[in-house]
Order: C-alpha cells, then structure tokens, then sequence
C-alpha cells in the first residue's frame, strides 16, 4: 500500500467527505400521481356492514347506499346472525365443490309447516328485544316523549346461488319476529 | 447593501435547496390515511318492506280494483298482470340459460308506467327455484328506469312542475312469503 496517496484520490475523498443530496424530485412526481389517484377514486362507505369470504353477493345498479342496520349472512354453509352462526345447512355429498348453492334446511329446525326456522327467529326475537330495551333507556324520545320505535330494518347480505325459497323462509322468521323491512345488500355496479 | 467584491463574483451563481422533506412526510401520511379509510368494495341496496295485509286494506282494495302490478316469475316464463285485469297479461319466455328476460321485462314495465304514471309499487311472486342473483337482477330492471327509455312525464303535486321520473316502479314488494307453495 502507498505510503502518499495522489491529488486525484485526495480530491476525490474530499469530495465524498462532502455529503450527496437525494434527488427527490423524482419520488415527489410519484407521489403526487399516487395522490390524486387516490383522491379521484376515494369512496367512503358509511356502514360496518361485513361479508364472508366466499360469499359471491350479487351486482346491483341501485345508488342507495346501506346504512348500519342488524345484518343476515346466508352462505352456503349457514345463516350467521351478527357474526354468530344460528343456523347450518344440510350438507351431504353433493354440495362440496357444488356450483349451485345448497341451501337445505333440517326439517327439525323448522316449525310452522316447514316455513319458520326456529333458532333464527329466537336470535331475531331476542335481538329485537335488546333493541327495545335500548330505546327504552335511551335519553332520544320522539315528539310525545315516548321511546323511539323499533326500526325493524334487517340487513339481509347472501350468496347469489340462494334459491328464493330458502331466502323466502328466512324473510318470513324475521318478519314473524317483527322486521318489517328488508334490505338486501349487493356489490354496486360500476357505471 | 453593497456586497464585497469577492461575494458579489459568487452571489449570482448561488443555488437555493429546496426542503422537500416536510411535503413528502404530508404526502406519505395523506396517502396512508386515504388507503386506510377507502372502502374498495361498495356495497349498496334494494329495500323491500313486509306485505301486510288486514281485512279492511282487502276489502278496500275489492272495492278500489287497483292496478296492483303483479310480476309473476316462473321456472320458464314471467308473467306481467294485474289481479284486477287493469292491463293486458302478458308472459315473457325466460332466456336461454333458464333466467328471467330482465330486458324484456323492463320494456313491458315502461309500457305500463307510460299508461299508469302515477303507480309506484310491483308485487313480486316469484317461484321457489329462483336463484338470488336473477332476483336481484330482475329488481333492478323492475326499478331503474335508463338512459334510453322514454322520458315518463308526471306532475309534481307539492311543485306542480311537470317532472321526469328517475325510476320506474321504486316500490319492490315480495307478495309470498307467506305463501308455502
């Protein structure tokens, strides 16, 4: 190794010595594309409302957009009630791997001629009840003072392989259990 | 104030930094906060209330004979009545793949809202093997009125401004439910 080193390595340490500046310009351009994309196509959504993976909901064209409500998850294994299974789905051979969804329902489960599932309408019962109560306590009254009536909106989130007739049960549970409107939820169509 | 003269050689060549810093640390938290709080699925809905159903709505109704516009979805066809024969029934054949002609039904729809402006509710019956998906499909044809159709004129009764409708049949209703067949 060289006892003396020459001007031009001296230089060229001084010059490094000297600190560099990061071009920034370039990550700054990146930026603020990735700004106003995010801006352009920035949707909030007002709801807490979930789905399930593997749930295939339908499209739907309609603008209106879902507001919290008591939500219904009908997938092809069961029917989930604010996140807690109530009801399960016969499953037999076909349905794994099946396209079409297999909604059948165990005869035992159900009461009133085969139209009212049972365990689903003692959650929707009870849940409309604690609802009740809620509004009971709450300090918002309505005009005459009284409690604010149970909206009886339930929010209903289900595979689109659903054949009517099991969706058809599962309105008439929460019907007889006092939920008067029903609102199915579906992916809005891109316009 | 009168420089140097060794400073005024080197005031023009001068560069000034700009510190990029602080506006890449504002983007970089805008653009963690607006990919935290984007929903990228967007949900939306068809509201459909309860039919009910008293004696004196019953009576009301056999004595009104009211449109009550009656589609009727089939395993091969759909039916457009009215249980009062207030229009002309008509069925439309199901397409090829076993779901409801939505385009079809819809033209007929606008046809009978060009003759009955005023009505806003359908009654759904639709047959136990209907998938969800062609239900909520057909829904929206029975709802949503497009860009091509007809303008359909109606007076605003508050305004009394003519106005144009924005949907064809709002009101969805399933007429059995209650029905076990």
């Amino acid at each position: 190794m060289p006892a003396f080193r020459s001007i031009r390595t001296r230089r060229r340490k001084k010059k490094l010595n000297q600190g560099f500046e990061l071009q920034l310009t370039s990550l700054i351009d990146v930026l603020v594309i990735i700004l106003v994309f995010l801006l352009k196509s920035y949707q909030t959504s007002l709801n807490t409302l979930s789905t399930v993976e593997g749930l295939q909901m339908p499209i739907s064209a309609s603008q209106d957009e879902p507001r919290d409500s008591l939500q219904v998850i009908i997938t092809p294994e069961g029917v989930t009630f604010e996140g807690k299974r109530v009801v399960d789905f016969l499953q037999d051979s076909g349905s794994a791997g099946a396209t079409e969804g297999n909604y059948k329902l165990n005869e035992s489960d159900m009461d009133e001629g085969g139209r009212r599932i049972v365990s689903l309408f003692n959650t929707l019962v009870s849940a409309r009840e604690k609802s009740e109560l809620l509004k009971a306590k709450s300090p918002v009254r309505d005009a005459n003072g009284n409690p604010l009536p149970f909206d009886g909106i339930l929010a209903v989130t289900a595979d689109k392989r659903i054949h009517y007739d099991t969706l058809r049960k599962i309105m008439y549970t929460a019907g007889a259990a006092g939920f008067k409107t029903f609102r199915f939820i579906a992916l809005k169509k891109e316009t | 104030m009168l420089r140097r003269p060794s400073a005024r050689r080197k005031a023009g060549s001068e560069q000034i930094a700009l510190n990029l810093v602080p506006m890449m640390d504002t983007f970089v938290t805008l653009i963690a906060f607006l990919l935290y709080t984007m929903a990228f699925i967007v949900m939306t809905h068809v509201e459909t209330p309860l039919p009910t159903a008293s004696p004196t709505e019953v009576a009301q109704k056999l004595k009104e004979k009211p449109l009550q516009l009656t589609v009727s979805f089939r395993t091969d066809e759909t039916e457009i009545w009215s249980p009062f024969q207030k229009i002309t029934s008509k069925k439309i054949p199901n397409t090829p793949e076993g779901t409801p002609d939505v385009m079809a039904i819809h033209q007929r729809l606008v046809e009978v809202k060009q003759q009955f402006p005023n009505e806003k509710q359908v009654v759904l019956a639709p047959s136990g093997s209907i998938s969800y998906d062609s239900l909520v499909a057909a829904m929206d044809g029975i709802r949503m009125l497009d860009a091509t159709d007809p303008a359909i004129i109606v007076k605003n009764a508050e305004t009394g401004v003519d106005e144009a409708l924005k949907l064809l049949f709002p009101e969805v209703v399933f007429g059995n439910i209650l029905s076990n067949d």
